[in-house]
């Protein structure tokens, strides 16, 4: 044996070439696929046949990329919810009842504060339409129209004159009241017009708002004069009791005991105490059955109309504004205690006559804030203040977005909604055009260009009750003689005549059943979910686990990367003893990296390095980096020899 | 059988010669043949890595361990999910239940009520007009009634010294101030005057207004007065079916008052019911729409109503499930004289898994309240054990039933005459929280829970042009007669039809069941450990040989004390602890017979020494592969 081989051998035989102390990277590759947990590497290696190989090779990558690819969706599905329905019967709290009455200030208080603007509201109807009675019926006072002009000028009319156009005469309208026909410069703004084709009729009706200077204007024409005065007298009407102090607001509209004649809750009787008052703009007193402050919520623990609320209203309608509200009754609505009763906008009527029993079924739903969806707990992560004094809601929330628009740009706040810190209500003596900028800023708000709606997000939580409204007749033909004179007497504090039966109205609210059903969102996938998705799908292709990732980052990069370093660094150092030592340049500089004069054989144990410098055999080719054997990976044969003696001997 | 005693000898062979291999040498070679992929490396690293691999492996096994009990616990907290779905399908057409708002005819009734009636006018009298003298109708009043529960008038004018007016008592005693004289709704109350021991205990119930507490009053008296009727005799004074159900078609299939179903619902007398499906199958209804629904014309005769039992005009109607009670009272809506009620229905169905996913009860058998509404055939539902539970409670605490609901067997209603307390008892419990809370917990919802979901629209009917010959045709068809004996205020039209989606049914299912368990824990533990069920396996073997070992050495111990004592005690020098790590740690170290004696001084018994230890099972078929040669492994530890 020639002198290299013997060393190499004994190298080979004292220097094991354990994995990361692989020569080079093929070697580590192949310790690696031999040695690995995984299964496809194995067979790379130990496969015969090139095309085989070749398949084991494609078989394993696409394994590989199998696991990546479903990982990547278990993660990217990961933040999705699944949804469970719930039904609990038990005890459930009765929902805060607000109960407004249609018309929000009695005519006989409010009157002296809306007298001219009716006078003019009247006059305006008959020279347009010819009609000259608009009185409620009992007031039928004659009042001549011509007197009403003649002393004062009309101070409404003459602010947003009232219009007529006239389809033939494009860009001029006639203001009916001076009759002078005006040029009508500006947009004209049709209402609706966009959505719906309104059919072409002679006459359209409208108003003419304009900013300061006169100069920009924008006219509503409505398709129909109702339209036109009901929205025109709104205006004014908003305009005149922004004026109006609360407390002397709160006294002009009806008080509890008015507006309830009897209240009986869950087989007890109840009274005007047991409702609290809450004030509305254009509703006016309205009262809140179950939302008292510092007192338990009530609760019913039976369903059925006679464990609810049932009350008896009482509903003037001679105390009606004919201008304001068209419709008789009162507007009942349902909500959570810490809710901000929107009795305008998600209102229940209830007619007069009838007794009108709203069954409730409590539907509650709970939705996961983020990451899960866009929702938001309690409002306070939107970028919009609350100015109402109620939970966060989307509604309050838009409204809210859009007074703080109003204030800013019109510089004053609208009248229906609640006033923000530092802000008035506007009118016409401090802002003479908010009008018309509440208008532009209104058809903003509703096109989205204020970003009011982006803005606002709804809430993760909320109750909702499914109502099943069904009427009946109240009281029947036999019992309407004595049930409204007990009625009568009952309701003696308040008025002296006699109740009518259409003064009256009977609502019962009650659970129909006491079901709750409750719709809760939860995480569809954990972490440990996730993780065992992981290791099903790390096993099910490939027999991996988080150990042999931790074995791939070792050998690919850590052991790779200190081989390449390895490399890199003896390349450097040959570099640099070739510029130490530039007069050998006969000597190969391969040939001379690899000689290693200082080498001196002996029987001590070599290093790596001294492994690897050798000179390689005259004659001897350089063998093949032979299959590396890691000795400690294999099984050890500790136990190779089964000792004979345990075994039962062959003959007892 | 010859192995048992086989196994038995080679047993006690093992018992009597001592394990052959320690622990040390089992836990290695476990480590280097488990399938895990953890312990492997443990074993073949540089000391290190060999520390911090088994930092690693003890790591992943105990978040393995953790993991699978967050499962396990997962499981066992019977979660469920649920599956909409929604559509049209052909279904069964729900039952439908009438009623009318008053229970009885007045006409038919009025000889039971006069006494009451009379006294009810007299009072409402003096209520509104007290300064009239009313003695001389007084008198002809039969003031029993009035006796046995009175109404009060509360003069609250001086808040300290409330003073308690009966209403016809004081009318006798012309020297004191008539009763209210000036006194109006705000000042006085009325309050109804209950007592029980013969008059000694008595309770004031207050009411905000006359208004409830006549109304509350009256129906406490006429509950009275029916309850000593015979049910018989009660259906006959109700509203007849061929007087109510004027016509009736379903579908395209006329039908009349014969095929409905009649109950007697003591709220409303007289009830029908439509499809209810006792007797024969149910009928179905295959299309949407108005057209493919049942219609009905009632006649709710509202001049002939109690006029102080039913303030409120119009037919009851419900809907509900085939061969369930209705219980029109809860559940029922209104349908309004004079109009067409449209009614379309969805069927909102939810099916629940029952124990121990949810609280719920299959069919009621496992409730500890007996069912009284059973006399009905119909099936369980939580408004009848709750009805049933309050009929309980009056029983216990009154000792009679209350007339709105069955009576159990050998028990008889409330009256005045047989049982003077009752009306004070009854309110009491009425109103009594611990009683509805018992009920309610006691109670069990139903696991098939379903609601039907109406969207009413109304309008008016006849319309004036029609009006006429519909009334005439409908008076000629019921009466016989060519005037019309109908009348606006009592005619109600009704459409029940399915809508375009008629049924949403929302079903529980298991949200884990046992693959999605098993899957999980093979996942989490493949995930850490690259493990299999088998290599749990693998370990239990593992843990029997340790018990093993530990039963051998525990008897070749008691041997050794044994002879210790009978012998002189051992003298050669103990076995150094460097020598002991050298015969586990070397591999190469072959227990050779020949010169044993520094290793086998390991084991206790110098006597005996010759039997080397049982090396593990030679599992060759789980080795990779076939090692070169032996020198090679000893090469291995030696670096």
């Amino acid at each position: 044996m020639a002198p290299g081989e013997k060393i190499k051998a004994k190298i080979r035989k004292n220097l094991p070439v354990r994995g990361p102390q692989a020569p080079t990277i093929k070697d580590l590759m192949q310790w690696y696929c031999l040695n690995t947990n995984t299964h496809g590497c194995r067979r790379i290696v130990v496969s015969r046949g090139r095309l085989r190989r070749l398949l084991w090779i494609l078989f394993t990558l696409t394994a590989v990329a199998l696991i990546l690819w479903q990982c990547a969706l278990l993660v990217i599905s990961f933040y999705t919810v699944s949804v469970s329905i719930k039904v609990h019967f038990r005890k459930l709290d009765f929902p805060a009842v607000t109960i407004c009455n249609m018309n929000p200030y009695k005519r006989s208080a409010v009157g002296y504060l809306l007298a001219d603007l009716d006078k003019e509201t009247n006059s305006a109807l008959e020279s347009l339409y010819g009609f000259s009675e608009a009185k409620p019926r009992e007031r039928r006072e004659t009042r001549s129209r011509s007197s009403a002009w003649e002393g004062t000028t009309p101070r409404f009319l003459n602010l947003i004159p009232l219009l007529v156009f006239n389809k033939d005469e494009k860009g001029k309208a006639r203001d009916f009241f001076t009759g002078r026909k005006r040029k009508i410069s500006g947009n004209i703004i049709h209402k609706a017009s966009n959505v719906m084709h309104v059919q072409d009729s002679k006459k359209l009706v409208g108003f003419q708002l304009c900013s300061n200077d006169t100069s920009d204007c924008a006219t509503y024409t409505f398709s129909s004069g109702l339209n036109a005065i009901q929205e025109w007298y709104k205006l004014h009407y908003m305009n005149i009791m922004a004026q109006v102090p609360l407390e002397k607001k709160v006294n002009m509209s009806y008080s509890a005991e008015e507006l309830l004649v009897t209240c009986f809750f869950d087989g007890v009787s109840c009274d005007a105490r047991n409702f609290t008052l809450f004030h509305h703009p254009m509703y006016g007193n309205c009262y809140t059955f179950n939302n008292q402050e510092n007192a338990t919520t009530l609760s019913t623990s039976m369903g059925g109309s006679e464990y609810g609320l049932q009350v008896i209203l009482y509903i003037n309608e001679n105390e009606y504004n004919p201008y304001l509200v068209s419709s008789t009754g009162a507007k009942v609505l349902i909500h959570q205690q810490d809710e901000y009763p929107f009795i305008e906008d998600v209102g229940t009527e209830i007619e007069t006559a009838m007794s009108t029993s709203i069954g409730m079924h409590l539907t509650e739903s709970f939705r996961l804030s983020e990451p899960y969806s866009q929702c938001t707990e309690d409002g306070s992560d939107v970028p919009v203040t609350n100015i109402y004094n109620a939970a966060y809601s989307l509604q309050i929330c838009l409204y809210s977005c859009f007074q703080t628009k109003m204030v800013e740009t019109c510089g004053c706040a609208q009248y229906s909604q609640p006033l923000p810190p530092a802000a008035n209500y506007c009118n016409y003596q401090q802002h003479p055009n908010w009008m018309y900028c509440y208008y532009q800023l209104y058809q903003a708000f509703v096109q989205e260009k204020l970003g009011c709606q982006s803005v606002c997000r709804e809430t993760c939580s909320f109750k909702e009750w499914t109502l099943t409204t069904s009427l009946a007749q109240w009281p029947s033909e036999v019992s309407e003689k004595w049930l409204l004179n007990v009625l009568t007497w009952d309701q003696g504090q308040q008025i002296n005549t006699k109740l009518n039966k259409t003064d009256l109205a009977k609502l019962l609210i009650f659970y129909k059943d006491l079901n709750q059903r409750s719709i809760v969102e939860s995480p569809a996938n954990s972490i440990e979910m996730l993780l065992s998705n992981f290791g099903g799908q790390l096993g099910l292709w490939m027999s991996c686990s988080v150990v042999c990732v931790i074995e791939i980052i070792e050998v690919f990069f850590i052991d790779s990367l200190s081989i390449i370093a390895r490399h890199q660094w003896q390349k450097a150092k040959e570099w640099w003893a070739r510029r130490q030592a530039p007069s050998s340049p006969e000597v190969h500089p391969r040939q001379r990296g690899q000689d290693n004069p200082a080498l001196d054989i002996d029987d001590d144990l070599p290093t790596f390095t001294s492994a690897m410098r050798l000179p390689p055999g005259p004659g001897a080719q350089v063998p093949g980096t032979p299959p590396p054997r890691y000795n400690t990976l294999r099984l050890e044969r500790a136990f190779s020899t089964q000792l004979t003696d345990t075994q039962l001997p062959s003959e007892p | 059988m010859l192995r048992v005693p086989k196994f038995l000898l080679k047993g006690l062979h093992r018992l009597q010669k001592g394990p052959g291999y320690t622990y040390k040498e089992l836990l290695v070679w476990y480590c280097n043949n488990t399938n895990t992929h953890g312990p492997k490396r443990i074993i073949c690293e540089g000391p290190k890595k060999k520390a911090m691999w088994f930092v690693i492996t003890l790591l992943f096994a105990g978040l393995v361990c953790w993991q699978w009990a967050v499962f396990i616990q997962t499981y066992l907290s019977w979660e469920v999910s649920v599956s909409l779905s929604m559509g049209f399908r052909t279904m069964d057409f729900p039952a439908v239940t009438i009623c009318n708002s008053s229970p009885f005819q007045y006409s038919k009734v009025k000889h039971l009520l006069k006494d009451l009636d009379e006294l009810m006018e007299a009072l409402l009298d003096r209520i509104l007009a007290p300064e009239i003298s009313h003695t001389n109708t007084t008198r002809t009043l039969n003031l029993t009634i009035w006796n046995h529960t009175p109404l009060v008038l509360i003069d609250e004018r001086d808040p300290h010294h409330p003073v308690v007016l009966d209403l016809f008592q004081c009318s006798h005693n012309d020297s004191s101030p008539a009763p209210g004289s000036a006194c109006t709704a705000q000042e006085c109350k009325v309050a109804m005057r209950l007592c029980s021991f013969n008059g000694t205990l008595c309770t004031f119930r207050n009411f905000t207004s006359a208004t409830q507490a006549v109304t509350e009053w009256y129906i406490l008296q006429a509950t009275n007065i029916f309850s000593q009727v015979r049910r018989q005799e009660l259906v006959e004074l109700g509203y007849p079916g061929e007087r109510m159900i004027l016509a009736c078609l379903f579908g395209t299939e006329p039908c009349s008052y014969r095929n409905f179903t009649s109950i007697f619902y003591p709220d409303y007398g007289n009830c029908y019911i439509f499809n209810w499906g006792m007797m024969e199958k149910a009928l179905p209804s295959a299309n949407p729409g108005a057209e493919f629904g049942l219609k009905l014309i009632l006649d709710i005769g509202q001049e002939d109503y109690v006029p102080f039992l039913a303030s409120t005009a119009g037919a009851r109607l419900m809907l509900h499930e085939q061969k369930t009670y209705p219980f029109i009272r809860e559940e029922g809506i209104y349908a309004m004289a004079g109009t067409e009620t449209s009614i379309g229905v969805m069927v909102d169905r939810l099916q629940r898994k029952g124990e121990p996913y949810s609280p719920c009860t299959m069919n009621g058998s496992d409730v500890a309240i007996q069912n009284l509404y059973n006399n009905f055939t119909t099936t369980y539902s939580i408004q009848a054990c709750l009805h049933s539970c309050f009929q309980d409670h009056m029983i216990r605490n009154c000792s009679c039933g209350h007339y709105l609901y069955p009576l159990p067997p050998g028990k008889k209603y409330c009256n005045n005459q047989d049982f003077p307390d009752w009306a004070h008892c009854y309110l009491k419990l009425q109103v009594s929280v611990a009683q509805r809370e018992t009920c309610i917990s006691m109670c069990k919802e139903s696991c098939n829970d379903t609601q039907y979901k109406m969207t009413l629209s109304m309008a008016d009917w006849p319309s004036e042009a029609s009006e006429d010959w519909i009334f005439h045709v409908l008076s000629q068809e019921r009466d016989q007669s060519t005037n019309i004996t109908l009348s606006r205020k009592g005619i109600v039209k009704l459409n029940i039809y399915f809508q375009e989606f008629n049924y949403r049914t929302i079903e529980e299912s298991p949200a884990n069941n046992i693959v999605w368990l098993l899957s999980n824990l093979g996942g989490q533990f493949g995930f850490w450990m690259g493990g299999s069920v088998l290599c749990l396996i693998e370990f239990g073997e593992i843990i029997i040989d340790f018990v093993w070992i530990t039963i051998i050495k525990m008897v070749a111990f008691c041997k050794s004390l044994r002879r210790r004592r009978a012998q002189a005690p051992y003298t050669g020098p103990p076995p150094t602890v460097a020598e002991l790590v050298e015969a586990h740690t070397n591999f190469g170290f072959q227990p050779d017979t020949a010169n044993h004696s520094a290793h086998t001084e390991a084991y206790s018994d110098q006597q005996t020494l010759p039997i080397p230890g049982t090396p593990p099972p030679n599992y060759d078929s789980l080795r990779l592969q076939p090692l070169d040669t032996i020198e090679s492994d000893s090469e291995g530890e030696a670096i």
